[in-house]
């Protein structure tokens, strides 16, 4: 019945986003028009992967670290990709991809200090060093970052940040079929991750005794996660709170179990994403809010409501 | 004592944790076969837990040999492990909010195949489990609702629902209150006794598992001060000598029971 | 001819400013902030912190005494003589100091105020000086003016200027899109000098609803208002980056690489030759189907 009302949303959002928008086509025109579909329609199937991916990837950070409060851009990714991107603005990168792989390649840069950083005794990664090598490598990264704006042509770096605050401006047939054919590997393992993601809430020790291959669980789902968040950052900057609130309002209807909540964060973050693009590019028309902006203000207020629930029960 | 072979078969294992001066364990033997009921005893940092995690497989013995069902434990894949060892561990972090039937189903993990669903035997397997700790009635409580003893007995299911052979509890009978506790020992001697179960059980209760278990091994600084039935092993002498405090024993159903005497200190001069 | 400067030079003198406070000294301006800044003689030794600046110095003939400038001042040739003071942004108040200029000249913004007070604290008097539209071209020049004792040759430059802001717009013939940067699209509103220059050289800017001088907007707006041109301001002929994307490709401009590449220099801030620039663009226009 909930996947049911899931799915209807979820299509509903879909159809809102190809339907509205701030250059007037009329529904008549929508299947002959161009801009729906060399334009609406991959960045509402973009928003939806990106969306997707950024839900399913804070839940399974969210059990892998044991915290209901993080978020796929607190393991030092943002900051990575925002040092790629600047690097080569800085030097004069040319060519339509140049932004997105530096983005990423940063990204992958800050995954592997943090990787290294978590790692003790040589093979067994520890969640809480994660996290808080995650915020020191998301410091480092953002510090960098300022020092080269600051010493560099000023105006081309200030408008680098307007990318990375968030945005699917960049949508296209292109990004769409990049982001199909890269994603399915690390959501698959992820899924495929569920069970031993719910045995290891009950912590490292009981969650090995009943089974589970808990240093290879630990890898492989900080690994996923950090790469699917890698290539929505690449493609779509940094969208916050999708991550964070997407697997607690999933939660409510589908309770802890991941192997209905995964896929249920998908939808329900793909939902959300393409939700909040359709009201950035129509409210201000012909302006458009930074789709993280958008996240942000749907966010709070839902994630406020979460706590209170919590705190009263 | 069975003639079946046993499910768990420690020799002269010694284990030293790196960088330590000294090892942790050395010399320990221990076989537990089905329907048995073998109990750790020994003062903080004498091994007992180094044990438990030879006995898992989470740690290899520099020396001697740490075998489930004749293959060495850490050689197991751990999933086909847990099939035959179920584990109460000490401590469990319960991180989000389960009603009990969904915590005691997890315990089903190792059965299940990594795409598939839970099937019908899972369901009864866990109702089974349930049933042998006379946990029924908790069946659909949110596990956060439950008292100490109600939780623990709910964590014994979980690992029941494993359906191992060999079942072994670290220390469980810490914080729960004299009832809870008893009833704890009850149900763990009744799987042995009515389900053929083996267990191992690290418990500080020497009085406990006096009564309730059938071999006791005692440990001092990581080497056996006396292994055999506990009213061989818990003596008067032995237990002076391994605990450090004057005690005196009684017979309770032919069974040792230790009473510590009283030392009380000198004012200072 | 000396009764005419004489008369003009009273007029200026005279003439009531609705929004500036009355001036007092020797040689007194009220700056954009509304502070008063008084120099007892005429500036010698200037530091000019905007390349519009510096090209209107040298216009109305106090070049001479520039002692510093940023270092995007490239006009005219003469300015790249004068010392570099760094980029300016923000100033660098050491650098600015060093020469021991009597005025500098600074573009009204949030960190330049802060650079002003710390030049004020050397006792170094610094203007600063809306220039966002053609509009402030007059006001700053006459003010400049003053500050050098250029009056005479500010004020006839002042009158072009103020010929060209109040000139009406030409007559649409052609529609154009000014794009400033791609990712997320930027463009160019009705608040922008940019918006001018188009509307005075007869092309419509698509996006003349958007009051504010620059927006980000979604790229199918600019799509479907379908502008025959689209401008971007860089030094170099060739296509610019995002033409090559995908989805920019939506725009017909683009996949006809209709592109306006309008040099920073001329085209990316008022100054003395903005006339020249609006002849320019309209003869590009005029040029290209």
């Amino acid at each position: 019945m909930r996947w049911v009302a899931l799915g209807v949303a979820a299509g509903l959002a879909l159809v809102a986003s190809v339907v509205l928008g701030p250059a007037a086509v009329p529904l008549g025109e929508l299947t002959r028009s161009d801009i729906v579909w060399s334009l609406r329609v991959p960045r509402a199937v973009l928003a939806f992967l990106v969306g997707g991916s950024l839900g399913v990837a804070g839940a399974s950070l969210q059990a892998l670290v044991r915290n209901p409060l993080a978020d796929p851009f607190l393991l030092g990714l943002s900051g990575g990709a925002g040092l790629g991107a600047v690097v080569a603005l800085a030097i004069h990168l040319s060519g339509p991809w140049a932004l997105p792989l530096a983005a990423f390649a940063g990204a992958l840069g800050a995954l592997a200090l943090v990787y290294r950083m978590g790692l003790v005794g040589g093979a067994a990664l520890d969640p809480r060093i994660l996290l808080l090598a995650g915020v020191a490598v998301g410091a480092f990264a953002a510090a960098i970052t300022t020092a080269i704006v600051s010493l560099a042509d000023a105006a081309e770096l200030r408008n680098a940040f307007l990318w990375l605050w968030g945005g699917l401006s960049a949508a296209s047939w292109d990004t769409v079929l990049v982001l199909v054919l890269y994603a399915p590997l690390p959501l698959a393992v992820l899924f495929a991750a569920a069970r031993p993601l719910d045995l290891l809430a009950l912590g490292e020790e009981p969650a090995r005794y009943l089974g589970a291959d808990v240093e290879r669980v630990k890898r492989r789902v900080y690994l996923a996660a950090s790469l699917l968040t890698a290539a929505a950052v690449a493609v779509s900057g940094v969208i916050g709170f999708v991550g964070l609130v997407v697997p607690h309002i999933a939660r409510l209807a589908w309770g802890h179990r991941h192997r209905a909540l995964l896929p249920a964060a998908f939808i329900g973050g793909g939902a959300l994403l393409a939700i909040a693009d359709t009201l950035a590019r129509t409210v201000v028309a012909p302006r458009e809010l930074p789709v993280g902006v958008v996240t942000a203000l749907i966010g709070v207020p839902v994630f406020a409501l979460l706590l209170r629930r919590w705190t009263i029960a | 004592m069975s003639s079946a072979p046993p499910i768990l078969s420690l020799r002269d294992v010694r284990y030293r944790y790196p960088g330590a001066t000294q090892d942790a364990l050395a010399g320990v033997s221990l076989a537990a076969g089905p329907g048995e009921f073998h109990a750790v005893l020994g003062p903080n940092g004498s091994g007992k837990t180094t044990l438990v995690r030879l006995v898992l497989g989470a740690l290899v013995p520099a020396a001697g040999r740490a075998d489930i069902a004749g293959r060495s434990a850490h050689l197991w894949p751990r999933q086909d492990l847990a099939r035959v060892v179920g584990v109460v561990p000490q401590r469990e972090d319960n991180l989000f909010p389960q009603r009990v039937r969904e915590t005691v189903l997890l315990g089903r993990y190792p059965h299940l195949s990594l795409w598939g669903r839970e099937r019908p035997e899972d369901h009864s397997a866990v109702e089974r489990a349930l049933a042998a700790c006379d946990a029924v009635q908790l069946a659909d409580r949110w596990v956060w609702t439950l008292s100490g003893g109600e939780y623990q007995r709910v964590r014994v299911a979980r690992a029941l629902a494993q359906e191992p052979r060999l079942l072994v509890l670290d220390e469980p009978g810490v914080s729960l209150d004299l009832r809870h506790e008893m009833a704890l020992f009850e149900l763990v001697r009744g799987l042995v006794d009515r389900a053929g179960l083996g267990v191992l059980m690290i418990t500080h209760q020497l009085n406990l598992a006096a009564r309730y278990a059938d071999t006791v091994l005692l440990l001092a600084d990581g080497r056996p001060a006396a292994a055999g039935a506990p009213g061989d092993v818990l003596t008067r002498e032995t237990v002076e000598r391994v605990f450090s405090w004057p005690v005196t024993m009684q017979l309770l159903d032919g069974r040792p029971q230790m009473v510590p005497l009283r030392q009380p200190k000198e004012p200072l001069a | 001819m000396r009764g005419l400067l004489l008369a003009s030079l009273l007029a200026v003198g005279c003439r009531p400013a609705a929004d500036r406070q009355p001036v007092s000294g020797p040689l007194s301006v009220s700056d954009a902030t509304g502070r008063t800044v008084s120099l007892a003689a005429p500036a010698q030794r200037i530091v000019s912190l905007l390349p519009s600046f510096t090209e209107l110095l040298f216009a109305i003939g106090a070049g001479d005494h520039l002692v510093g400038r940023t270092a995007w001042c490239d006009y005219p040739p003469a300015a790249r003589a004068v010392p570099s003071v760094g980029d300016g942004m923000p100033p660098n108040v050491e650098a600015v100091a060093a020469p021991r200029p009597d005025l500098v000249v600074l573009y009204h913004s949030g960190p330049n105020v802060t650079a002003a007070e710390q030049l004020a604290r050397l006792k170094i008097p610094a203007v600063l000086v809306d220039l966002n539209r053609l509009e402030d071209l007059g006001p700053a020049v006459r003010m400049l003016g003053r500050l050098t004792g250029h009056e005479a040759s500010a004020e006839s430059l002042a009158a072009a200027m103020d010929s060209l802001a109040s000139r009406p717009e030409a007559p649409a013939f052609t529609s154009i899109v000014f794009v400033v940067w791609d990712n997320p699209p930027i463009i160019i509103g009705r608040g922008s000098y940019l918006h001018q220059l188009a509307a005075l050289a007869g092309a419509r800017n698509v996006f003349d609803d958007v009051a504010v001088p620059s927006a980000q907007v979604s790229l199918e707006t600019i799509a479907a208002r379908n502008p025959e041109w689209v401008a971007v301001l860089s030094e170099s002929a060739a296509a610019p980056a995002f033409a090559a994307r995908r989805e920019w490709r939506a725009v017909r401009a683009v996949r006809e690489g209709r592109f306006l590449n309008l040099p920073g220099s001329l085209f990316g801030r008022p100054g003395p030759r903005s006339g020249q620039a609006v002849r320019e663009l309209r003869a590009r226009l005029e040029a290209a189907p």
